[in-house]
């Protein structure tokens, strides 16, 4: 057999990893949009300053990130059982993938919006906007760019988490290459989903690039 | 139209400065004001006390109707900050949307712009000379032209009042040359007070009818143009002046003050060579200390004068010359 398994064992696999990086980037990049804002609102400089607020978030958003992915799956467990009603398979990784880059994301919003606001904030409220209008209607439209720019490093980095969710039985190209490449000693295979991951994140980074040249204009 | 008095503030997070300590000022309706002092003096603060930009600790501000401003709710201070338009040293355009839609912004946050506000917004590209850039995006324009997109977009409401920081700090001579006359027929045309905050004394002299001199959160001069050209006191101020290469002071101290007079006159006065005249008909003995045109095209001169003042006082003002004691 040319590939050492049938295709259709790759396609799966692609298709898996393809799933839990698309699904958890679309949750990320809305709870890491709404996150990145409180952090950065509630700064210094930011539009509803709020120190004590801005401390705790932003301890939990390092203590989070701090937390090793393998570890975070193992933590999450019961909450997953829970929410999924298993701990095997694609979407049974969702959470602890949604858990472990929200934060990462968040903090990349953050410095976006920061970057914006420096400048654009006293514009917008020296014209009459409210604090609301300036987030939604300026600061965030403005840093658009740099939003997508940061989900497509997010969604390349939840690429390889994904991996070592497959490692521990959420499937996809990291379980393939841990379960037939590794452990049955099929090099072949191990080297066939490396290239299948590398043709991916290659992938996200062409798309990510397209649309922040959409958004950029010329 | 807008009083300050006896205001203090000091920003939290810094150790003990103060930015601006008991200062009290009036700006009058129908002028172009400067506002002028090196870096940290406080004049970007002062100016952004007047939208409500920052609040301050102590004292009293008025804007328009509205009294005390540090107790304006939210919906004052918007309908406030409405009629207050303000230029930034740079830009400060949304580079994602195009000239025509950063003019319209400031309406976008009280109602949906109408035709006609677009009809508006294309009548003020034209006056600020960008009719053929009303679809380009911000980073296809010089900056110059980015802050005449700026002037357009702070007019777009119609407002009584423009603020102004730093308007021309980011432009070259000519360019901002260009700009601040643009500003200063705009300011014309559409019946706007302007306050221009700067550090620069060209800026000053090419637009401004009135001065102040700010240094460490102080105000240590005020008063119009003339006054401040030459009859400033304050070394700071001198050190402005001397920039422009108007400081009389100097001339004037190397003198006896008390045999000094200030001249100013129209341009149709210096055509009739009344000195000439004068010398002439009073027989007196003068000499000419200084002389110079004025920002504004006026002449100004500093005569010495040992003996025979009052004639010559009486004979110069028969001439419509103004005279002055420079003391
Ligand atoms: N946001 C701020 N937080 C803390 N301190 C500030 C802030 N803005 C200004 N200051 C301080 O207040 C003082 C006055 O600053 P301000 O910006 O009003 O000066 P300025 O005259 O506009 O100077 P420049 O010509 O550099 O713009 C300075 O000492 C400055 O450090
Ligand atoms: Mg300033």
């Amino acid at each position: 057999m040319l590939f050492d398994l049938e295709i259709s064992v790759y396609l799966k696999a692609l298709w898996e990893t393809a799933y839990m990086t698309i699904a958890s980037t679309v949750f990320v990049f809305l709870l890491g949009l709404i996150w990145g804002a409180l952090l950065y609102a509630t700064d210094q400089d930011g539009l509803w300053e709020h120190p004590q607020l801005h401390k705790i978030i932003s301890i939990l958003t390092s203590a989070l990130r701090s937390i090793p992915f393998l570890i975070l799956i193992v933590l999450l467990i019961p909450f997953t059982r829970i929410l999924v009603g298993t701990i095997l398979g694609p979407t049974a990784a969702l959470p602890a993938l949604i858990v472990g880059a929200t934060p990462f994301y968040a903090r990349i919003v953050e410095i976006a919006l920061h970057e914006t606001g420096s400048d654009l904030k006293e514009t917008g409220l020296s014209f009459g906007a409210t604090k609301l209008q300036v987030l939604l209607r300026i600061i965030i439209p403005e840093s658009l760019p740099a939003l997508i720019r940061g989900i497509t490093v997010t969604a390349i980095a939840i690429a390889g988490y994904t991996s070592i969710a497959g490692a521990i039985g959420a499937g996809g190209l990291g379980n393939l290459a841990y379960l037939y490449g590794y452990a049955r000693n099929r090099i072949f295979v191990t080297i066939a989903s490396t290239v299948l991951i590398a043709l991916f994140i290659l992938f996200l980074q062409i798309i990510g690039d397209l649309f922040v040249r959409k958004t950029t204009p010329k | 139209m807008i009083q300050v008095q006896n205001v203090s503030k000091q920003y939290r997070n810094t150790d003990n400065e103060i930015a601006l300590d008991n200062i009290s000022i009036s700006f009058n309706e129908g002028f172009i004001h400067g506002i002028i002092g090196i870096s940290g003096a406080g004049k970007s603060t002062l100016i952004r006390l007047i939208n409500r930009l920052e609040t301050y600790d102590s004292g009293d501000i008025q804007v328009f109707e509205y009294t005390n401003l540090r107790r304006l709710n939210k919906e004052s201070t918007r309908m406030l900050r409405k009629r207050i338009g303000m230029i930034f040293q740079s830009d400060h355009l949304l580079a994602r949307k195009t000239v025509i839609e950063n003019i319209l912004l400031p309406i976008t946050f009280h109602r949906k712009p109408t035709p006609e506000d677009y009809d508006y917004a294309e009548s003020l590209l034209k006056e600020v000379g960008l009719t053929e850039y009303s679809n380009r995006y911000p980073s296809q324009l010089s900056g110059g032209q980015r802050q005449r997109v700026g002037i357009a977009r702070a007019l777009i409401n119609k407002p009584e009042l423009i603020l102004c920081d730093e308007p021309t700090s980011a432009l070259d001579v000519i360019t901002t040359g260009q700009i601040l006359q643009l500003i200063k027929n705009l300011a014309k045309k559409h019946h706007l007070n302007v306050i221009i905050v700067t550090h620069d004394m060209h800026v000053i002299k090419e637009i401004c009818d009135t001065v102040t001199v700010m240094e460490k959160g102080h105000i240590v001069e005020s008063g119009t143009l003339d006054d401040i050209l030459f009859k400033a006191k304050h070394p700071q101020t001198r050190i402005f002046i001397r920039e422009i290469g108007l400081d009389l002071s100097n001339i004037i101290q190397s003198h006896d003050p008390n045999q000094l007079l200030l001249l100013k006159f129209d341009e149709s006065v210096v055509e009739q060579s009344i000195i000439a005249k004068m010398i002439n008909e009073l027989h007196i003995d003068t000499s000419i200390v200084y002389a110079n045109v004025t920002p504004n095209k006026k002449g100004i001169m500093v005569l010495q004068v040992p003996s025979q003042q009052e004639s010559v006082i009486h004979f110069l003002r028969d001439h419509k010359v103004v005279v002055e004691h420079v003391i």
